[in-house]
């Protein structure tokens, strides 16, 4: 793929997030994922509840601590010890995008002060003037108009918060937008408008996005690379079209076969890998590999061995015995 | 085939402070015996309330069913009294709810639960009644029915506790089975293990289906007939081949064009703009009109009639009248075989 030329504007290495449970226990919601992002590309993370993605990207942003390895922004570490006006930097030039419009907007502030809390944070306005003249704008790109920049959220549908939310995110100017399940709270028809503003506005202004999702047609439609996750481990990234025409990981075959498809005569005649059981608890997981407690190729060594994350072809990294060297060699 | 549930003209209205909201405005379509029938359509365009109206699970206080009928077997269920209710619900029609989280109760034991209606219906008696909830835990997938009879609902995962629903519902044998968004709340892996024990099921004990969902990768796999509802109003029905492959509403054209398909190159999404109209106020023409690229005069004025492609496949649009333009759906929205 061309992105190997591409600069990378985010590099996550070995990167963990833990929680304490109670005196014993230990969430390893992150457990040792590492990736790339480059300069202008979507970089899609799926999979199901509680695979960690949600926390690998709140753990990206800063929201969250990371208990080890790194994150570097254009070569700079995110995490550890900084001064506030480096932090504030780090801040302007990441954004983040929620999933429930309803709850990620503050109900008792207008549209208007929402939208400028960043720019007021970061001093990006001389005046009152030119603040407002930022925010008509801002709503502008998002499509709605400066009629509404006086009103509350309350006053607004799901699709045109999720457009106060992306406003609110773009405000401050950022290269870097984490959109943390954007359209899943959204009806289909609005998912599509919503979609289509991220984008246009990708284009627009060379943004680098990060979008997580459990939708994953929605995800191969926006995303030019896709990583899959699986009980705090990724499991597999390639780019999307190679992704979803031939996937190598076994939880990634069953991920994309169990998607219904809006066709009739499809769903009629395809043979779908039907998962045994349910997710294993984050708090205990199977030794080895994570997924072979519902593998359906599952050997002896996937219970004894962690799986090494590999390029098994260019650009397409997978973590899975199954291509492995030597046992290969045996057929699989 | 035999009419087993019909529903004519029905008007559901809510009384709020704002006013009267119009959430189902002239509903009609009926269930065959053994089929399985897709509501679809987008959060207020009346769906979920049509399907309550049918259980009768309205609070009577602010809502009321204005007008029409609900037949089943010939009796209406719009106007029976509680008492002849009690006996229809859960023993001839069941339903099932989006969230298993919230549809159990955190105090009673799964067996507990499924005995209710077998106890309450079917005059049983306790140790028979625990037999059949073990073998419906059984019918549904669950390991260990015997142990798991005696857990509570926190004591299972999403997936399973979605199965305990189904088992419930399905205890008395029902001819008519509602399931409101049954596999939304789940993960894509668990959906697809819960849509091929409904379509089991359905084939081992023939039991009708009414399935609401928003998903139309879901109602392409399980549903063998379709209606599509918009601003409270049926807009567009069929069999599940007529609505995917020969759709005739914009309506149903953009919902299939706003949906990104896995096979097809990424190009810009079709979406539908604007939002659906507000049911306080239903604008008086046809309720799609305000969104429609299609939009007539006539369209704004007066609200048009369903109109027969074939036996099986009605459409209410203004363009299926022979003085409109010929209009093509937009090519987004062919769907594999219709290409």
């Amino acid at each position: 793929m061309a992105t190997m030329e591409r600069e990378k504007l985010l590099e996550v290495k070995n990167l963990k997030k833990h929680f304490k449970v109670d005196r014993k226990a230990v969430l390893k919601a992150v457990d040792d994922v590492s990736f790339d992002i480059y300069k202008g590309e979507t970089l899609g993370l799926v999979g199901e509840s509680g695979c960690g993605k949600s926390t690998t990207g709140r753990t990206i942003i800063r929201l969250y601590e990371a208990t080890d390895g790194e994150v570097l922004y254009e070569g700079k570490n995110v995490h550890g010890k900084k001064s506030a006006r480096e932090l504030k930097e780090f801040n302007r030039k990441m954004q983040m995008i929620f999933q429930d419009p309803y709850a990620s907007l503050n109900p008792r502030m207008t549209v208007k002060d929402i939208i400028a809390e960043g720019i007021d944070i970061h001093r990006l306005a001389k005046n009152s003037k030119e603040r407002n003249e930022r925010v008509y704008e801002l709503l502008e790109t998002v499509g709605l108009n400066k009629d509404h920049a006086n009103r509350y959220p309350h006053e607004f549908s799901g699709g045109q918060r999720q457009r106060i939310g992306i406003a609110r995110a773009l405000a401050v100017d950022p290269d870097f937008i984490i959109a943390d399940e954007p359209i899943s709270a959204l009806d289909v028809s609005i998912q599509a408008q919503v979609v289509n503003l991220l984008m246009k506005l990708q284009k627009e202004r060379g943004l680098t996005y990060l979008f997580i999702a459990h939708d994953l047609s929605m995800v191969k439609h926006i995303s030019d690379r896709v990583g899959v996750m699986y009980l705090g481990n990724l499991v597999e990234l390639a780019g999307s079209d190679e992704l979803y025409e031939e996937p190598l990981h076994p939880y990634t075959q069953a991920l994309l076969s169990a998607i219904p498809v809006p066709d009739p005569e499809v769903e009629r005649s395809r043979e779908r890998i039907i998962l045994e059981g349910d997710l294993p608890s984050p708090i205990n997981p199977p030794s080895g590999c994570r997924f072979r407690t519902r593998c359906p190729h599952a050997m002896d060594v996937c219970a004894r061995v962690n799986p090494k994350w590999q390029e098994a072809r260019e650009g397409h990294w997978v973590a899975c015995h199954l291509y492995d060297q030597e046992f290969n060699k045996e057929g699989k | 085939m035999e009419k087993l549930l019909e529903l004519k003209n029905v008007h559901v209205s809510f009384h709020t402070y704002g006013g009267e909201v119009k959430a189902v405005r002239g509903v009609s379509f009926h269930l065959e015996k053994g089929e399985s029938l897709a509501i679809v359509g987008e959060s207020g365009s009346g769906k979920s309330v049509t399907s309550k109206a049918v259980m009768r699970l309205l609070p009577n206080k602010t809502s009321e069913i204005k007008e029409g009928q609900i037949l089943f077997e010939g009796k209406d269920l719009a106007r029976l009294p509680e008492k002849g209710m009690e006996k229809i619900r859960g023993k001839e029609i069941s339903m099932i709810f989006q969230d298993p989280m919230t549809s159990l109760n955190p105090t009673m034991t799964i067996g507990k639960q499924i005995m209710e209606g077998l106890r309450k219906h079917q005059n049983m008696s306790k140790s028979e009644a625990q037999e059949r909830a073990i073998n419906l835990l059984k019918l549904v997938g669950i390991p260990n029915p015997e142990i798991r009879i005696k857990e509570y609902p926190h004591q299972f995962s999403g997936g399973m506790r979605q199965r305990v629903v189904i088992a419930i519902a399905l205890a008395c044998n029902p001819k008519v089975l509602i399931a409101d968004e049954p596999t939304t709340a789940l993960d894509v892996t668990i959906q697809a293990q819960i849509l091929d024990l409904m379509r089991d099921l359905q084939k081992k004990t023939g039991t009708a289906i009414i399935l609401i969902t928003h998903d139309l990768g879901v109602v392409a796999n399980l549903a063998q007939r379709v209606a599509v509802m918009y601003g409270g109003t049926i807009v567009e029905t069929g069999t599940v081949d007529e609505i995917f492959y020969n759709p005739k509403h914009p309506y149903t054209w953009g919902l299939l064009s706003s949906m990104p398909k896995l096979n097809a190159e990424s190009k810009e999404l079709l979406a539908i703009p604007g939002t659906p109209p507000d049911l306080l106020n239903p604008p008086k023409g046809c309720p799609f009109a305000a969104r429609c690229p299609h939009a007539m005069q006539v369209c704004l004025n007066h609200m048009p009639e369903s109109t027969k492609v074939s036996s099986t496949h009605q459409a209410a649009c203004w363009l299926l009248d022979e003085r409109a333009p010929k209009v093509e759906p937009p090519e987004a929205a062919l769907v594999g075989g219709a290409r």
